[in-house]
């Protein structure tokens, strides 16, 4: 057998000696493949973290461009529109002989606004009332279209009520009226307060320093006589070539205090008739108003003076051919004081309650029909506001009639009235 | 004739104020209160305004009754109905709208 040489021996150990550094080497340091491993799984995790933030980034991208999309049609649309109106209902319980109690006045009022930028308004008011009878009468208070060409300026045409006074205006909706009725004198039939015409306006408040100045002037067909005598409901048609200018101006010295003056002119066409020729006659309103209206204060006075020159019309019910009607002249005017209790006292139920006290009178001079509705009338009621706009009132009215042969009557007046 | 006077007296009055408000601010700019976020110096005037204003024929409704966009409408209608002047108008709008 053949011994191993000295250098076998030696080569040998010195292999073994490299192995074992080498395997110590490998073992103590990591394997260079593994680290690239861990490096790769790492960035691939990290890559599809970044990948899942920007999903969800862009999902809530989506979702917010989608909320802005609609938000526009709530705040940023030029075309509004707003159904508000009101409805009433009342019982009159009366001594007059010849006048029952009844339950009356079921009347429904929507008011349609819509509205175009800050550029136009177009508004109207039907009102659906039950007659005396069983009939069901329909009627267009007003239909106005209204451009706001500038702060202090509105143009506005259709059927309007009369800028005469408040009342008829802003205060006759039965939410806003503080008694179930409307003051002697200032009713549509019978009284001398203007309800409404068909013309054109122009309109506006102006700021002067702290306070403010308002002004309406209207042209209209104007009233007319006709079978039911002097009328002054806007007529679809006029009668003659003379318009009828009214119009109103306002002063608000503070905010709470408002002072006004109104006035109309007009020519009224008189009847054909075989005792003479057709005369015109001219018809002058004026009036002036004052309300102070501060916290639970609500205190108003209104004043008419009306005068209808000669003319020929229908004197009595039978009078078909015309007689000569004799001039008239009116005065109607009335003073009003309410308070909310809850100017004193926040006590529940009782600071609903609200005492008013009115007095008004009615007079005039020339053609008995005309002046027939004569009257001095007190009011004494109390509200209840069960919401700022649903009230309900109750009213003990005296009223001492002037014309000849009419009896003074007491009539106790309860309403319902719901302004939505 | 009267009429006649009458209708020149009103179309030169209408004519006047015409060409004094086209020389003046725009005429067809919506509501920018209404675009951008509230204004709270303008929701201030109006806070200030409202129980003065809206007190002057009815009582005052609570801003919660209805929503925003009906109260755009519903002041520009008392806007009208009792000359209010429209900055006025606009600032008690976005105090209402602001309240609601």
């Amino acid at each position: 057998m053949r011994q191993t040489s000295k250098y076998e021996k030696k080569f040998g150990r010195v292999i073994l000696a490299l192995a074992a550094v080498v395997s110590i080497a490998v073992a103590y340091y990591p394997h260079p493949t593994r680290a690239e491993d861990n490096v790769r799984a790492r960035v691939d995790q990290l890559q599809r973290e970044l990948k899942d933030v920007q999903l969800k980034l862009k999902n809530r991208e989506t979702r917010a461009r989608s909320a802005d999309k609609k938000a526009p049609a709530q705040d940023e649309s030029l075309v509004k529109w707003h159904l508000s109106g009101y409805a009433v209902a009342n019982f009159v319980a009366t001594d007059a002989a010849d006048q029952h109690d009844t339950f009356s006045g079921a009347q429904f009022s929507p008011i349609f606004h819509f509205q175009y930028g800050d550029l136009v308004l177009f508004e109207a008011e039907p009102e659906l009332a039950i007659e005396d009878s069983q009939e069901t009468s329909l009627e267009l208070e007003y239909a106005m279209i209204h451009l706001m060409l500038h702060d202090s300026f509105t143009l506005g045409a259709g059927k309007f009520l009369s800028p005469v006074g408040q009342f008829q205006e802003r205060l006759h909706p039965a939410w806003i009226n503080k008694l179930p009725d409307m003051p002697a004198g200032f009713s549509h039939h019978g009284g001398i307060q203007p309800a409404s015409d068909i013309g054109v306006q122009a309109r506006g408040g102006i700021p002067v320093g702290g306070m403010t100045a308002t002004y309406v002037v209207a042209l209209g067909n104007g009233p007319q006589i006709g079978d039911e005598g002097f009328t002054q409901e806007g007529f679809g048609a006029d009668n003659n070539d003379n318009k009828a200018v009214s119009g109103r101006i306002g002063f608000l010295p503070v905010p709470y205090f408002e002072i006004g003056a109104s006035f109309e002119y007009a020519r009224v066409q008189g009847w054909e008739s075989d005792n003479g020729p057709a005369t015109n006659a001219n018809f002058t309103l004026w009036g002036v108003d004052a309300a102070f209206t501060r916290g639970p204060w609500d205190v108003r006075f209104e004043y008419l003076n009306g005068k209808l020159g000669s003319h020929y019309g229908r004197a009595e019910e039978a009078d078909t051919d015309g007689s000569l009607i004799p001039k008239t002249d009116w005065e109607a005017w009335y003073v009003q004081a309410a308070y909310q209790l809850s100017g004193f006292t926040n006590t529940r139920i009782v600071r609903n309650f609200e005492p008013v006290v009115r007095y008004g009178q009615f007079t005039g001079d020339g053609f008995d029909e005309f002046v027939e509705a004569r009257e001095y009338r007190w009011n004494i009621g109390l509200n209840y506001h069960f919401a700022p706009s649903v009230i309900a009132k109750g009213s003990v009215e005296w009223r001492d009639m002037k014309a000849p042969g009419a009896g003074d009557e007491t009539r106790y007046l309860l309403q319902l009235a719901y302004g939505f | 004739m009267t009429s006649r006077l009458t209708y020149r007296l009103f179309t030169g009055v209408f004519a006047a104020a015409t060409v004094y408000t086209f020389s003046l601010a725009p005429a067809f700019a919506a509501d920018e209160s209404m675009k951008k976020a509230p204004d709270p110096a303008q929701i201030a005037r109006g806070a200030k305004a409202w129980p003065y204003v809206c007190n002057r024929c009815h009582v005052l409704r609570d801003p919660k009754e209805i929503n925003d966009e009906d109260w755009t409408v519903s002041v520009t209608h008392m806007r009208i109905r009792a000359n209010i002047p429209g900055q006025l108008a606009r600032d008690i709008a976005a105090f209402l709208r602001a309240s609601n």
